[in-house]
């Protein structure tokens, strides 16, 4: 699976989910909607998305995706179209819900950032692990591998379904 | 060799899965009507009525309610309904609250036992011994599946608060001491496990407190062993199992990182940015090198007293400072005397709302000119309840300073009740002591 793009440069660090989607937005009950919502509770964020078009690679600092568990962050984030996101971190809970949501969680060093963040271009290269901005040379990140299967089209839930007799089991000799 | 966290982790992972992971056994899953409706109906399109074990769930609506519009109330309704097809117990209105307040109070965490929720502050359950986490909303709905999440080992940060936690200090006080001693992100990967004497000393809402933020120095949750404080208050729980285990870490267990903390030179602190992790003494200043976004967005700079920052709002209340402690302390402040800022106070749970007006907490709320409401999650969340405007400046003893939080523009100081009463009646940041009110609650008698 290949991700080719341009980017969303948020550069900052500390992007919680209040500010990739404010809870005022989360009245719900499907995934309707969300992405209109999309970094409204970011100063700038609005502008941003604007001034990006076509913009589907977020690319920011340290711990994105911090507070809050909300999936719903990762849901108005694929509703607007983002399949990626390139952080020097994400904190755990956006982390394992951009993996069930299919959002590529690509970690690559603090000093990388700006490089994407002003690339034209960026290819992310799923099987491989690898993510390159325009034509440099192409960087290896790191991936959970059981799930980047979900990434890759296995399913959170099916895999967890597939396990129940385990659990069952378990349970009864626990 | 082994932490407290590592005897509950082993004693609940069902099998390792590749890449580091394993499937890990909840004892409990919590729901509430924000996280939960698209992942149920998802489950029970995909798979019918096959939950895992209903009698493991418990359903809360807490978030916004009672509901504030349309919307909302398909949210309350679908949580509702589904509930009830499921034949799951649901707390809803009048008799319920924000969930991390009736968990423990109902007795549904027990020491040694995992528990999840599609919220971040089920850390708050680590007080109990207990391995609690929050979750998104498809990895809850899978829970309810197949009892089980899919998680990776977190390691184990120890947190040792020595001495006694300094007279002036509160909970919160600690709380936001140790996001300011490990950074935000800093409990990132790690459970962070509170030990130490001044641990042992806390009363259970106050671990409560303490291990609520633990999300926001970034950890996957914060716990603390079980002891005779704990026994006590779950035997005054009627619906809690007595079944349940004294696990405590060894003696040489191994730790990935410590930190020590001394009680005794923990000071009342108050956030100054957009993250609890910036904060300063009540005493101080915003602080040299404080992060200029931050700044902006809170309209400060570098050296403003503390003290001195003006007030439009306060609020009592939250997940981390709703109980019947909390309580009291802020009536120990507002007694006899008059808010000058709108003021609301929430209680934690509808049990928690009715001990207080026992004690007739309600009136002295009520006479300072105090907005005394039922429970809810309420302004902590900026949905309803005391949304701010923009530019509208609220003290909380709520977990989340970030932007907007509280409302679109609003600007949020987080501190303990206390505190936040004190700041009530003087319209701006203010301590206990500003007003005359002794220190601790014992000093009254
Ligand atoms: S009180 Fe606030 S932090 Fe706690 S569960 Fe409710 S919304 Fe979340």
């Amino acid at each position: 699976m290949i991700v080719t793009g341009k980017p969303l440069p948020l550069r900052r660090a500390n992007v919680d989910t209040d500010q990739i989607i404010p809870a005022r937005y989360l009245t719900g009950i499907d995934t309707e909607g969300l992405g209109e919502h999309l970094f409204t509770g970011m100063a700038g964020g609005a502008e941003l998305l604007a001034e990006s078009p076509g913009a589907n690679i977020v690319v920011a600092g340290e711990n994105f995706g911090c507070g809050s568990s909300r999936e719903h962050a990762a849901w108005a984030l694929t509703a607007r179209g983002f399949r990626a996101v390139i952080a020097s971190s994400f904190a755990r809970i956006f982390l394992e819900n951009a993996y069930t949501n299919a959002i590529v969680p690509v970690v690559v060093p603090d000093a990388m950032i700006e490089g994407f963040a002003r690339a034209r271009s960026i290819t992310i290269d799923v099987a491989k692990q690898t993510v390159q901005a325009d034509d440099e040379a192409p960087v290896a990140f790191e991936l959970d591998e059981l799930r980047k299967q979900f990434i890759l089209g296995g399913g959170f839930l099916p895999y967890l379904a597939s396990k129940i007799d385990t659990v069952r089991a378990w349970q009864h000799a626990r | 060799m082994r932490s407290l966290f590592d005897k509950i982790w082993d004693a609940h992972v069902v099998e390792e899965l590749p890449g580091g992971n394993a499937l890990v056994f909840m004892d409990r899953v919590v729901a509430h009507e924000i996280t939960t409706p698209q992942g149920a109906i998802a489950i029970e399109k995909e798979y019918g009525d096959c939950l895992y074990d209903r009698d493991r769930i418990v359903a809360v609506n807490d978030h916004v309610s009672p509901a504030k519009d349309t919307a909302t109330a398909i949210q309350a309704q679908v949580l509702r309904t589904w509930a009830k097809r499921q034949g799951i117990r649901l707390y809803d209105i009048g008799e319920g609250g924000i969930c991390h307040v009736i968990v423990p109070e109902r007795g549904y965490v027990t020491p040694g036992s995992t528990v999840c929720c599609g919220d971040s502050h089920t850390c708050t359950l680590g007080a109990f011994g207990a391995f609690a986490l929050g979750i998104g909303t498809t990895a809850q709905a899978g829970a309810m599946l197949a009892g089980c999440l899919i998680l990776q080992r977190p390691k184990v940060m120890r947190v040792e608060v020595k001495g006694e936690l300094h007279p002036s200090a509160s909970a919160k006080d600690l709380a936001l001491a140790v996001i300011a001693e490990i950074g935000f992100r800093g409990g990132t990967g790690y459970v962070l496990e509170y030990t130490g004497s001044a641990i042992d000393s806390l009363d259970m809402e106050q671990r409560m407190t303490l291990c609520n933020m633990a999300i926001e120095a970034g950890a996957t949750t914060g716990i603390i062993a079980a002891d005779g404080v704990t026994a006590a208050y779950l035997e005054k729980t009627q619906e809690a199992p007595s079944d349940w285990l004294f696990l405590r870490a060894d003696r040489d267990a191994r730790y990935a990182a410590s930190v020590t903390i001394d009680g005794n030179a923990v000071r009342p602190l108050v956030t100054w940015g957009t993250n609890p992790g910036e904060n300063a003494p009540i005493d101080g200043v915003v602080p040299v090198g404080a992060a200029a976004a931050s700044l902006d967005y809170m309209d400060l700079r570098v050296g403003d007293k503390m003290s001195e920052i003006v007030l439009d709002q306060a609020f009592i209340g939250s997940c981390t400072n709703s109980r019947i402690g909390d309580l009291r302390e802020a009536a120990r402040v507002l007694r006899g005397k008059n808010v000058v800022i709108p003021t609301i106070i929430t209680p934690g749970s509808q049990a928690v709302k009715r001990a207080a007006e026992r004690e007739g907490l309600h009136e002295i709320f009520q006479d300072a000119g105090a907005l005394w409401t039922h429970s809810s999650c309420g302004p902590c969340l900026g949905m309803s309840m005391g949304v701010l405007a923009p530019g509208m400046r609220c003290i909380s003893s709520s977990n989340r300073n970030f932007q907007g939080r509280m409302g679109d523009g609003g600007r949020v100081h987080l501190a303990s009740p206390a505190i936040v009463a004190a700041s009530a009646l003087l319209g701006r940041i203010a301590s206990p002591a500003d007003i005359g009110a002794p220190i601790r609650e014992e000093a009254l008698v």
